[in-house]
């Protein structure tokens, strides 16, 4: 996750995989929802970014996104349940989560009958061997790092193009079995399994870089038109049955993808839901202020909403490195300060936004375990704060806080005034450093340019603890070329060590109690400011029907949600 | 008039022209709306001071977090203490933001007016005066400057400078650098009329240097015109500041502003329209009185010109 991180965010974000939203809004009536009977008509998706790429080895993805996952199978993938039951993993090419041997160093998969790309040839092993080799290659940038760091002997390889012997770690001993060879114990394994990387790609039918143009699909729907970042349009893969495939319903025959639409745009024509707008839905325009305010009234849009958490944090991170910020006390002392009412309706209020102590945002599945040391209340702790100060012996403090130029990701100046508001309540004055959005990570992760203090976002590339807090926190993940997250500079060997030690566990629920009690020993430090958990809201047309959010992303599930 | 001897008599002309333009409603009406306006900016932190309010402070307790963070109470959360409501998603007064962000606006636009008048005027007379080669080369120049994309141009200045630069200050120098041209067309066709002048040709006659001539002679004749249309391009100045820092590169928050204000509210326009309505109306009337005071001025100093003005 560490050098791409910018990626996941930017990547799930455009593709909307990052919606996140928990159970409410279902539209369940009276009658229940047959996944037997939902088929036909044509689903509209408007959004403002994604569709950048279409090339499995290049999306990053959380649990295979929503659009990518219509059209790539993947070992296995989110089991799409509401709330906090879909945070699991459920098989998908394969007939179950994988066997682990050799204390989770290895992890055998067999895929199962009947399954089938869009050109009718059956999906072997080879295929899925292949699309993970493929993901290496250097002209094929931007898929989760994970693999080269797990895989044995992986991290150098150059890809199939350059290097066609392939990768000896992935064993494919017949045609249905496939063997990943790790190098030190990884009980994610299942989860990392759903990312789009280990979709089966054909290698006959691979132009490369130009492969995205047109896919070959394993899923439920294939490309029938896709102009980059402009539109996509999809029909059904004749050759897909959902007799191997019970997680998908499919049930539009048609979706079109328009993008390179304004959030406000989006949400406005749904709340209309005039013509083809009835059928519309939206992978990545969260409500704005003009929806909230209709919302909750009693109006006919409260039963068009989808309300969801996808796992992620808004945070102050600390350079230790930079003074004064090495000092404890000043870290403290402004955890007191921070006043979370401000930042949150600087985010858009309590509907997308919650105000959060810990650094785990509060699901269960990442061990989320509640903790305040620095209690701050609502509105901040002013007086606590300059107390600490003054015991401190500091005086007349004035920091710089960097943010975001445009506040699209939340990390922007709205959230820098109230962060510099609320600090200057205790006497701590606060210079704004704004970054061009398209640069802010280059600068934020690389330590030589790293700003003292600077808004973050952290969200997770599967639901558990792991990748929450090992790019954060580990300080073997330290980067100094660029791409680095533990922006802290934080490294204690007995916090590395207890991250190896709760890698090597294959029991989730096990893992998530000892993630949790990690963050909540880290979290005394204060490394960071927790500011916020996000909510995600979103609208959908007056013919959707299931727009039922997933509790992995949290946004409604595009394989599931019908129109007719 | 009083006592000579204690004040120096008006000229004629002057009085005849303050006399009329006291009789001008128009004018009176806009100079004493841009009056108030001036004073308020000025007294801004009095006045936040006299309403108990200053233009940072947020008041979580006053939005309703729920629903976006839209102000809590009819017509944007306005009450005895906070007099045209609060600012959504903030909390903040927009009564101080409101008079503080004049300041920013007017001053803005004050500054940049001046700079282009003393731009214009001096290439404007050193082109009238000063030769034909020296005239063309201004003349092309001035044609450069007005040709360029001004609001394209200022927006890429704009954020290409370093952060930390005075941003007000900024503002009004590049506005004003690129919207000097039309004052230096006035200027110099002014100036190529007065030349010809019979006073004019008995001071160099008289052996006067082209400085004095242009000191003594054509700036006493170039000031109504010049006056009248500085009093025109305020108004458009101040809309090109509303307009950069609406587009994001002007004023830096939490610097309020008007256009910043404008610019924000396009997504509150519908949850909250006083948002909208309070400083596109002050925005709105404050160009309205400024054009007032040009038209007057014209009519009154440009008699040949008021019948199609107005």
């Amino acid at each position: 996750m560490r050098k791409t991180v910018p990626l996941v965010l930017a990547a799930t974000l455009l593709t909307g995989v990052l919606a996140a939203c928990q159970g409410g809004g279902e539209t369940t009536s009276a009658t229940a929802f047959d996944p037997a009977t939902c088929q036909g008509g044509t689903l509209s998706v408007l959004n403002q970014g994604g569709i950048t790429h279409l090339d499995p080895a290049r999306l990053y993805t959380s649990g295979g996104g929503n659009i990518p996952s219509l059209l790539f199978r993947t070992l296995t993938t989110r089991n799409r349940q509401p709330g906090e039951a879909g945070t699991k993993p459920a098989p998908d090419l394969a007939t179950d989560l994988g066997t682990p041997s050799d204390g989770a160093k290895t992890w055998t998969y067999h895929l199962r009958d009947g399954i089938f790309f869009e050109d009718g040839t059956p999906i072997t092993a080879a295929d899925i061997k292949y699309g993970i080799e493929r993901s290496f290659a250097p002209e094929l940038p931007g898929g989760a790092p994970y693999l080269r760091d797990w895989l044995v002997d992986a991290a150098g390889y150059q890809g199939p193009y350059k290097q066609p012997d392939g990768i000896k770690a992935i064993e494919t001993p017949d045609a249905k079995t496939i063997v990943f060879k790790l190098g030190k114990p990884e009980g994610d394994f299942p989860y990392l399994a759903t990312a789009t990387q280990f979709a089966p790609v054909p290698k006959d039918k691979d132009t490369g870089v130009d492969y995205e143009k047109h896919p070959i699909s394993s899923g439920p729907y294939m490309v029938a038109s896709y102009e980059q970042k402009k539109s996509l349009s999809l029909v059904r893969n004749p050759h897909w049955s959902a007799k191997s495939d019970t997680l998908r319903y499919a049930c539009p025959d048609k979706i079109e993808v328009t993008s390179g639409l304004d959030a406000a745009v989006i949400n406005q024509r749904l709340v209309t839901s005039a013509g083809q707008d009835a059928n519309a839905v939206t992978t990545d325009a969260v409500v704005g202020p003009e929806q909230l305010a209709q919302l909750g009234t009693g109006s006919e849009l409260d039963k068009r909403v989808a309300r969801g958490e996808f796992p992620a944090t808004t945070y102050l991170a600390f350079n230790l490195k930079k003074k004064p910020f090495d000092n404890p006390k000043v870290r403290e002392a402004l955890s007191y300060a921070i006043n979370r009412t401000s930042v949150v309706n600087a985010l858009g209020g309590s509907a997308v936004a919650g105000a959060s102590t810990t650094f785990l945002p509060p699901q269960a599945a990442l061990g989320y375990t509640p903790y305040d040391y620095f209690p701050a209340g609502a509105a901040g702790d002013p007086a606590k704060a300059k107390q600490v100060l003054a015991e401190a012996g500091i005086s007349n403090l004035t920091i710089e806080l960097a943010h975001e130029n445009d506040d699209s990701s939340g990390l922007g100046p709205k959230v820098a005034a109230a962060v510099q508001e609320a600090f200057k309540q205790a006497g701590v004055t606060v210079t704004l450093t704004a970054i061009d959005s398209a640069t802010y990570r280059d600068v934020t992760g690389k330590p030589a340019t790293e700003p003292g203090l600077s808004l973050q976002y952290w969200g997770d590339d599967w639901p558990g603890g792991g990748p929450f807090l090992i790019p954060i926190f580990d300080g073997r993940q330290i980067i100094t070329a660029g791409g680095n997250f533990n922006l802290a500079q934080y490294d204690d060997p007995a916090v590395n060590a207890e991250i190896d030690a709760i890698n090597t566990l294959t029991d989730p629920a096990a893992a998530a109690k000892r993630w949790g009690a990690l963050d909540a020993k880290i979290g005394k430090l204060a490394l960071v400011i927790p500011l916020t958990h996000e909510k995600d809201v979103y609208l959908y047309g007056k013919n959707v029907k299931n727009a039922v959010p997933d509790g992995w992303r949290g946004t409604y599930d595009l394989a599931r949600v019908s129109v007719k | 008039m009083t006592n000579p001897s204690v004040a120096p008599p008006v000229p004629p002309r002057a009085r005849t022209v303050r006399h009329r333009l006291l009789r001008d409603r128009g004018f009176l009406t806009g100079a004493s709306i841009a009056l108030v306006m001036v004073v308020v900016a000025l007294g801004a932190p009095v006045l936040a001071g006299a309403a108990g309010q200053d233009p940072s402070t947020y008041h979580d307790t006053l939005l309703d977090s729920a629903r976006g963070g839209v102000p809590i109470g009819s017509l944007g959360g306005i009450s005895g203490e906070h007099w045209l409501g609060v600012e959504p998603g903030t909390g903040r007064d927009l009564f101080a933001r409101v008079i503080y962000g004049a300041r920013v606006s007017l001053g803005v636009a004050i500054s940049a007016t001046v700079l282009q008048v003393l731009l214009g005027v001096v290439v404007g007379v050193a082109a009238g005066l000063g030769g034909r080669i020296a005239d063309a080369a201004l003349s092309r120049l001035v044609d450069l400057v007005l040709a360029v994309p001004s609001l394209v141009l200022s927006i890429s200045l704009l954020a290409i400078v370093p952060t930390s630069w005075p941003r007000p200050a900024l503002l009004a120098v590049v506005i004003a650098i690129l919207g000097w041209g039309g004052t230096a067309r006035i200027s110099r066709g002014e100036t190529l009329s007065l030349r010809t002048r019979d006073y004019v040709a008995a001071a160099r006659v008289a052996g006067s240097g082209p400085w004095r001539v242009a000191r003594r002679e054509i700036l006493p004749g170039l000031a109504a015109p010049v006056l009248t249309y500085a009093a025109l391009i305020l108004p458009s100045n101040m809309i090109a500041e509303a307009g950069l820092s609406f587009l994001g590169v002007g004023v830096r928050p939490p610097t309020p502003s008007w256009g910043q204000m404008l610019s924000t509210a396009t997504t509150w326009f519908r949850a909250d329209p006083m948002y909208v309505i309070i400083p596109g109306g002050l925005l709105f009337l404050t160009l309205l009185a400024f054009v007032l005071v040009a038209t007057g001025l014209r009519r009154v100093l440009d008699p040949r010109q008021s019948e199609v003005l107005l």
